[in-house]
């Protein structure tokens, strides 16, 4: 208020001497009636009376609808809780924010915080990071709740993971738009005239409406942007002064319409199940094809009718990790020998089909036989940006179907069927025998001389703790909501993965600071359904957001965590490792800015910290089986829970 | 364990290297030179590389193979970085690692 009145009055004065000034050098000539008449050339006009009470009186609001509560007006703010219910917003993640204190007011008071409900976080990446991991599981959209400036700007890097990863949202921002309205100081340090800029190379559509009614439909559009595969971040930013204004006369919700997948055409799909069926070694490799429940029964008919094996890339679950054709773990093997391959939702194409050495003078070779024929059925090409190069190498093919592959599926199948003879299918029949018998070879091969090795070892290998783990959680629904390849993938390989829920893929985008985020909001998608979700979660990951704990203990998110605690950023050891070798400077420096020790952290302090029980941290792998037990126990009686476990690097 | 380990120094004859080797030192160079980022601390095997011990390569071509990486993934070493009197020690370390208990008498392992 103090700065308000020195400004204003320093403006008035001069305002009023300067009118003053202006009216005494005009009526020397003319009357004031005769000048605004007959304007002299060259001269400009005093102001009207009106004009003068408008620059030298008391500042007035302007008489708008949205500023004036009318006599059956309501909150703005209330009009967008009813507006998120239609849209089925079961949750918006916020970091509290004074550009959405209308709507973040509106949701604890008119909605009486349900449906919405506000889930807090301690940072705006990490609400961003719950977001992609509910929507993964739970196929739906939660909502965000920012500051239009410092709060997206917090928010970028997990928006670009979910990007990258292809993960529905609905971002909504504060804003003051208006510069003649909004309150001096921070308000207007936050506000921004394009706020969504920022963010608008990563996302898939914005809008910054200018009524309530435009609030309405953006958000309705926003909905259908993000839910239509590709799926992608959406934002729309709600100005503050229609957050805290009053609804307009004659405002109408949208009508809800389920927006149908891109699907690929018959003919299309015709010439892909004919190229297919008559392969010698057909190879479908996958990663972020399951979109829903109905991919993966989906994958296994096709596999099946086809004899093919299937490379999952582990964008989502894809496949059943025990299937018999299941080939993930023999990848370079069988697409050295396809003669057609076909490339489900693949984030990198080139990258599977070639290779590169990682040396002084890298090399890129093609893993292919020459005669091979590339298929892709990939939604990423209905929708792409220029800037951001997640869309990786360009890889020719011979036939390109852009669509997603988990609406197109249906039709494939059922072109393979009418394409198939019996010879056909004899053929399959026989490739199916012999990947069972080679599948078999290669479990026996990794529980007889992969994993046994290191198994007493201090700290505890991956093989040592995914199976102590797997141990702890194969007797109940369960389901694993963080990376495995950084356990050397051993859970997809022990593990029978059987359902579409029990793993929701990495990042997309490799931003550190996603996994604990992601795991609780995929924890609160599974809480309904009273699942055991489990998260291993990385060190250095966790140091980004570790309020991520604070607030599945406030919400009451079962999640039972176990760190993988290995003390180092391992990849970016191993980078600055391989530098220092190609140079002959040696490696002895490369723990320095790439470890996180001296001193170790204690993470299960750190829990109890928060709210949550801490156990560990464990380092002989003896005691490991029994404290994952326990944490098993509390995380089935609807409580957080983190073991800490000291690891081997991967 | 670590006593034991550096109560054992063994002896290891080759073409590039003639010395008393030693696993503590082994042992320490193994950590210190990074081997251990992507084999694991007992040379285990990860996703970032393969299995080295309990029989890692002989001798020679342990040494050689390390030199000579580049035609891998895996950075070569220098013997400015690890001297064949060290790439002794290493071996000899990963040759003390006690042999794995056999899968059958782990019941995690057949526990499906």
């Amino acid at each position: 208020m103090a700065e308000k009145n020195h400004t204003g009055v320093d403006r008035r004065k001069f305002l009023t001497v300067a009118a003053a000034s202006s009216a005494a050098a005009v009526a020397a000539t003319n009357t004031p009636q005769e000048a605004k008449a007959l304007p002299a050339a060259g001269r400009i006009a005093p102001p009207s009376a009106a004009e003068m009470e408008a620059e030298i009186g008391e500042p007035r609001l302007l008489p708008t609808a949205v500023t004036t509560a009318g006599p059956n007006a309501r909150p703005g703010s209330d009009f967008m809780v009813d507006v998120l219910r239609a849209l089925d917003i079961d949750y918006v993640a916020t970091n509290p924010a004074s550009s959405c204190r209308g709507l973040h007011e509106s949701i604890n008071n008119y909605a009486m915080n349900k449906k919405p409900e506000l889930l807090t976080a301690t940072h705006e990446e990490i609400a961003t990071a719950m977001a992609h991991g509910y929507a993964k599981v739970s196929n739906r959209p939660m909502g965000l709740l920012f500051h239009g400036t410092v709060g997206i700007q917090h928010a970028t890097m997990a928006f670009y993971n979910a990007w990258a990863d292809r993960a529905p949202m609905l971002i909504m921002s504060g804003n003051h738009l208006d510069a003649a309205h909004r309150p001096p100081g921070v308000p207007t340090t936050h506000a921004a005239q394009d706020p969504l800029a920022l963010i608008r190379d990563f996302t898939k559509w914005d809008d910054q409406p200018q009524s309530l009614q435009a609030c309405a439909e953006a958000l309705f559009r926003a909905h259908k942007i993000t839910m239509t595969p590709p799926y992608g971040p959406v934002a729309v930013s709600l100005d503050a002064h229609l957050q805290e204004g009053f609804t307009e006369s004659n405002l109408k919700i949208p009508k809800m319409t389920r927006v149908s997948a891109p699907s690929a055409d018959m003919d299309s799909l015709k010439d892909v199940a004919r190229m297919l069926v008559n392969a010698q070694s057909p190879v479908i490799v996958v990663d972020r094809g399951a979109r829903s429940h109905r991919f993966q029964p989906l994958l296994v008919a096709l596999a099946e009718l086809l004899g093919a094996p299937v490379v999952d890339q582990l964008g989502r679950q894809n496949f059943p990790s025990r299937h018999p054709l299941n080939a993930t773990d023999r990848a370079r093997g069988v697409i050295g020998d396809a003669d057609v391959i076909l490339g489900l939702e693949l984030a990198d194409f080139w990258g599977i089909v070639n290779s590169y050495s990682d040396v002084a003078q890298p090399k890129q070779g093609r893993r292919l036989k020459d005669s091979v024929k590339l298929i892709s059925i990939n939604s990423r090409d209905v929708f792409m940006k220029a800037n951001y190069q997640d869309f990786q190498r360009f890889q020719d093919v011979d036939l390109a179907l852009a669509a997603d592959a988990e609406a197109s599926l249906p039709g494939l199948i059922e072109m393979v069927k009418s394409a198939s003879t019996p010879e056909h299918k004899s053929a399959a029949e026989k490739r199916t025998a012999a990947a069972s018998a080679a599948a078999g070879r290669s479990l026996e091969k990794l529980l007889n001389e992969d994993a046994v090795y290191g198994w007493d070892a201090s700290p505890i290998s991956t093989a040592r703790l995914s199976a102590e783990l797997w141990a702890a959680i194969k007797e109940h629904d369960w389901a694993l909501v963080s990376r495995d390849a950084r356990l050397s993938n051993w859970p997809h390989r022990m593990w029978n993965f059987d359902k579409h829920y029990q793993f929701i893929g990495d990042s997309g985008g490799a931003g550190q600071g996603y996994g604990l985020g992601a795991a609780v909001g995929a924890a609160l998608a599974h809480r309904e359904h009273k699942r055991l979700v489990v998260n291993v979660q990385g060190d250095g990951d966790m140091m980004y957001g570790p309020g991520g704990i604070w607030t599945a203990a406030h919400h009451n998110i079962p999640l039972l965590t176990v760190m993988h605690n290995n003390r180092a950023y391992h990849q970016e050891i191993m980078h600055v490792q391989r530098v220092g070798n190609w140079r002959d400077r040696g490696v002895g420096r490369a723990s320095i800015g790439t470890t996180l020790d001296n001193p170790h952290i204690n993470f299960a302090m750190m829990a109890k910290s928060m709210g949550v029980e801490g156990i560990g941290p464990i380092g002989d792998p003896k005691e490991l089986g029994p404290a994952l037990k326990r944490a098993v126990q509390i995380a089935k009686a609807g409580e957080p829970v983190l073991v800490d476990v000291l690891t081997q690097p991967r | 364990m670590k006593k034991l380990l550096s109560l054992l120094p063994v002896l290891c004859l080759t073409s590039t290297a003639s010395v008393a080797a030693d696993i503590k030192r082994g042992q320490d160079i193994f950590m210190k030179a990074g081997c251990y980022q992507c084999h694991g601390t007992v040379g285990q095997g990860a996703n970032t590389g393969p299995r080295l011990a309990p029989e890692p390569l002989p001798l020679d071509s342990f040494v050689s193979f390390v030199r000579n990486a580049a035609a891998t993934s895996m950075p070569p070493y220098s013997a400015n970085m690890v001297s064949d009197a060290e790439m002794a020690d290493i071996h000899a370390y990963l040759s003390s690692i006690p042999k794995p208990p056999a899968r059958k008498d782990l019941p995690l392992l057949n526990n499906k």
